[in-house]
C-alpha cells in the first residue's frame, strides 16, 4: 500500500465542518423541541418537553436556538466574505460542475454497489469499474448542493422568524417561514443520513473521514476514489518540478 | 375536587354601553393605541323586519372579550405552544417570551379577540386581569361596570357567584355554529347580536404542516433505509471488488 499523504482540506475548511456538525444537531435538537403544538410534532411531545426540561423552560430554548442560529449563519457570512476567493468559490465551482452522463453512471452503479454488491453489479450488466470522480464524487457534490442551498433557504427563514416580532409587519410570510424552515431541515437530514453513513461508518470512505481530521488522505485512496482530482494534484506537482 | 375553570356570566340586558368596561381594560392593560382586548357589540333596532327574532326591535349591547375557550382553535394554530390553555385556572394564556409573532393565532379565534401589539409585535389579548387576580381583585371590567353586568369567577367552584348564576338562570353562548369552540363566556337568557363570530380559520402553512409531516417522516424515513440497507451489506455480504481497470493499467505501467 502506498502511504504517502496528499492534502485535501485546509485546517479552516475542517474548523468550519465540524463548527457546522456541532450547531446542526445542536439546532436540530432544540428546533424540534420548539414545536411544541399537539398537532404539528413531527417527534411527540415527549422530545420538545425532553429539550424544555434539560434548557430550563421554552424560552430558554427558543433563545439558545436564535443564538446558535445566528452564531452559525453568522460564521458562514464571515467565511464566505473573507474565504471566498481562497476556500467559497472554489467549492462552490466543485460542487455545481457534473459531467452528466459520468455522474449519472456513477450514482446508478455505486448505488447498486453499496447495497448490492458488485456480485449484482454484474448480474445487473454493469461493468464493476466505477467512473472516475473529481475532487468530490456526484454523492458528494449532490448533498454539498442540498446543504448549501438549504442552509441558505434554512438562514433566510429563520431570520424572517427571529425579526418577526422585531420589524415584520406581514405575518404571512412569517407562516410560511415556519413551514419551509421545517421542511427544508427535514430535506438536509435525510441527506446527512447518508453522508454520516459513506463517511463515518463505511469502510470504503474512512480516509476520508480521517482527513476530517488530519486534512489528508494517502495517494492510493485519493487515486482509486477521486481520480480526475488525483491526476490534477499529480500534473500540478510534475509542473512545480519542471519549473 | 374539578380543575378551575374562570369564566363569566354576562347580563347583556343590564349594560348600557357605556363603555367603561373598555376604558379601564385599555388603561389596566395599557392596550396599544387602535386595539381593544374587549369590546361591547351592538344589535341596532330593527323594526321594519317582519317575523324579526324576539328582542329586535329594541337595541341591545352585549359586551365580551376572549372566551378562553374549551377547545381554543387559537391554541391549535400557535406552532410554538405560546398560545396555551392554563390548565390551573382554565384560562388561555399568551407566554410572551415564546410567542414569534406568527399572527397564526389571530384569524383561529372566531371572536377576533386577539391583536398584533404594534410595539412588540406579539400578540395580545385578554388574560382575565392576570395581575390584578394575583393580588385577590377581579378584572378590571368587571369592577368598573356601573350596572354590574359582568360576573366573573370559577365555574367549577359551586359556590362562585357565576356557578350560581348559571345554575339559577337560562344562559346562552354565542358561537359561529362551524365554529364551536366551546366558550367560556356565558350571556344570561337572551342575547344579541349572534351572527358576528366568525369562522375560525388556521392560516394555510400551518394547516399544511399536519400534511409535511408524515412527507418529511418518509423521506428521512427513505434515507435511513437506504443507510441500512448498505449497512447490511456492509456487516453481512463479504463483497470484494473483481481487478478493477485502473489497477490493471496500474501493472502495465510498472511493466
Amino acid at each position: 500500500m502506498n502511504s504517502k499523504m496528499i492534502k485535501r482540506h485546509a485546517k479552516i475548511t475542517i474548523f468550519m465542518h465540524w463548527f457546522n456538525t456541532f450547531c446542526w444537531f445542536f439546532l436540530l435538537a432544540t428546533g424540534l423541541g420548539l414545536i411544541r403544538n399537539d398537532d404539528l410534532q413531527l417527534t411527540g411531545g415527549w422530545w420538545s418537553n425532553l429539550m424544555v426540561s434539560l434548557f430550563g423552560s421554552a424560552e430558554t430554548l427558543l433563545l439558545v436556538h436564535e443564538i446558535v442560529g445566528l452564531v452559525w449563519a453568522g460564521a458562514f457570512m464571515v467565511f464566505l466574505v473573507f474565504g471566498f476567493r481562497k476556500y467559497v468559490l472554489p467549492f462552490l465551482r466543485q460542487i455545481f460542475t457534473y459531467s452528466p452522463s459520468r455522474d449519472l453512471k456513477w450514482l446508478i452503479k455505486k448505488n447498486i454497489q453499496m447495497t448490492l454488491g458488485y456480485k449484482w453489479l454484474k448480474r445487473l450488466g454493469f461493468t464493476p469499474d466505477i467512473p472516475e470522480q473529481g475532487f468530490y464524487n456526484v454523492g458528494q457534490k449532490l448533498f454539498a448542493v442540498v446543504s448549501v442551498l438549504g442552509g441558505i433557504v434554512i438562514v433566510v427563514t429563520g431570520l424572517i422568524m427571529f425579526l418577526s416580532n422585531i420589524l415584520i409587519d406581514n405575518t404571512a410570510i412569517v407562516q410560511w417561514a415556519i413551514l419551509i424552515h421545517f421542511v427544508t431541515v427535514g430535506l438536509v437530514i435525510g441527506g446527512l443520513l447518508i453522508h454520516i453513513y459513506m463517511a463515518a461508518i463505511s469502510p470504503d470512505e474512512r480516509p476520508a473521514f480521517f482527513s476530517m481530521f488530519t486534512g489528508t488522505v494517502p495517494e492510493d485512496y485519493a487515486e482509486h476514489h477521486h481520480k480526475l482530482w488525483y491526476d490534477e494534484v499529480k500534473t500540478a506537482e510534475r509542473k512545480a518540478h519542471s519549473a | 375536587m374539578m380543575k378551575k375553570q374562570l369564566a363569566m356570566v354576562i347580563d347583556s340586558s343590564s349594560c348600557i354601553d357605556c363603555k367603561a368596561c373598555m376604558t379601564a381594560c385599555k388603561v389596566e392593560n395599557q392596550v396599544s393605541a387602535g386595539n381593544w382586548r374587549n369590546w361591547i357589540k351592538v344589535q341596532d333596532a330593527d323594526f321594519a323586519q317582519s317575523g324579526r327574532p324576539e328582542g329586535a326591535d329594541s337595541m341591545h349591547f352585549q359586551p365580551g372579550n376572549c372566551m378562553h375557550c374549551d377547545n381554543p382553535t387559537c391554541v391549535q394554530a400557535c406552532p410554538t405552544s405560546a398560545t396555551y390553555k392554563d390548565e390551573k385556572d382554565g384560562t388561555v394564556k399568551v407566554n410572551e417570551n415564546l410567542c414569534i409573532g406568527c399572527g397564526s393565532c389571530i384569524p383561529a379565534c372566531p371572536y377576533g379577540a386577539r391583536y398584533r401589539r404594534p410595539d412588540k409585535k406579539i400578540v395580545d389579548k385578554c388574560d382575565f386581569c392576570e395581575h390584578r387576580r394575583q393580588r385577590g381583585d377581579l378584572p378590571a371590567c368587571v369592577t368598573t361596570c356601573p350596572t354590574k353586568a359582568r360576573t366573573f369567577g370559577d365555574l367549577n367552584d359551586p359556590d362562585s357567584d357565576v356557578a350560581r348564576l348559571l345554575k339559577r338562570n337560562k344562559t346562552m353562548r354565542v358561537i359561529n355554529p362551524e365554529s364551536d369552540t366551546r366558550p367560556n363566556i356565558y350571556y344570561m337568557s337572551m342575547t344579541a347580536p349572534l351572527n358576528w363570530p366568525v369562522k375560525a380559520e388556521i392560516p394555510t402553512p400551518i394547516q399544511l404542516w399536519k400534511f409535511v409531516n408524515p412527507l418529511v417522516w418518509g423521506f428521512v424515513g427513505l434515507n435511513a433505509l437506504g443507510v441500512l440497507a448498505m449497512l447490511g451489506k456492509q456487516l453481512l455480504v463479504k463483497d470484494e471488488p473483481p481487478v478493477s481497470v485502473h489497477e490493471e493499467k496500474k501493472e502495465d505501467a510498472h511493466e
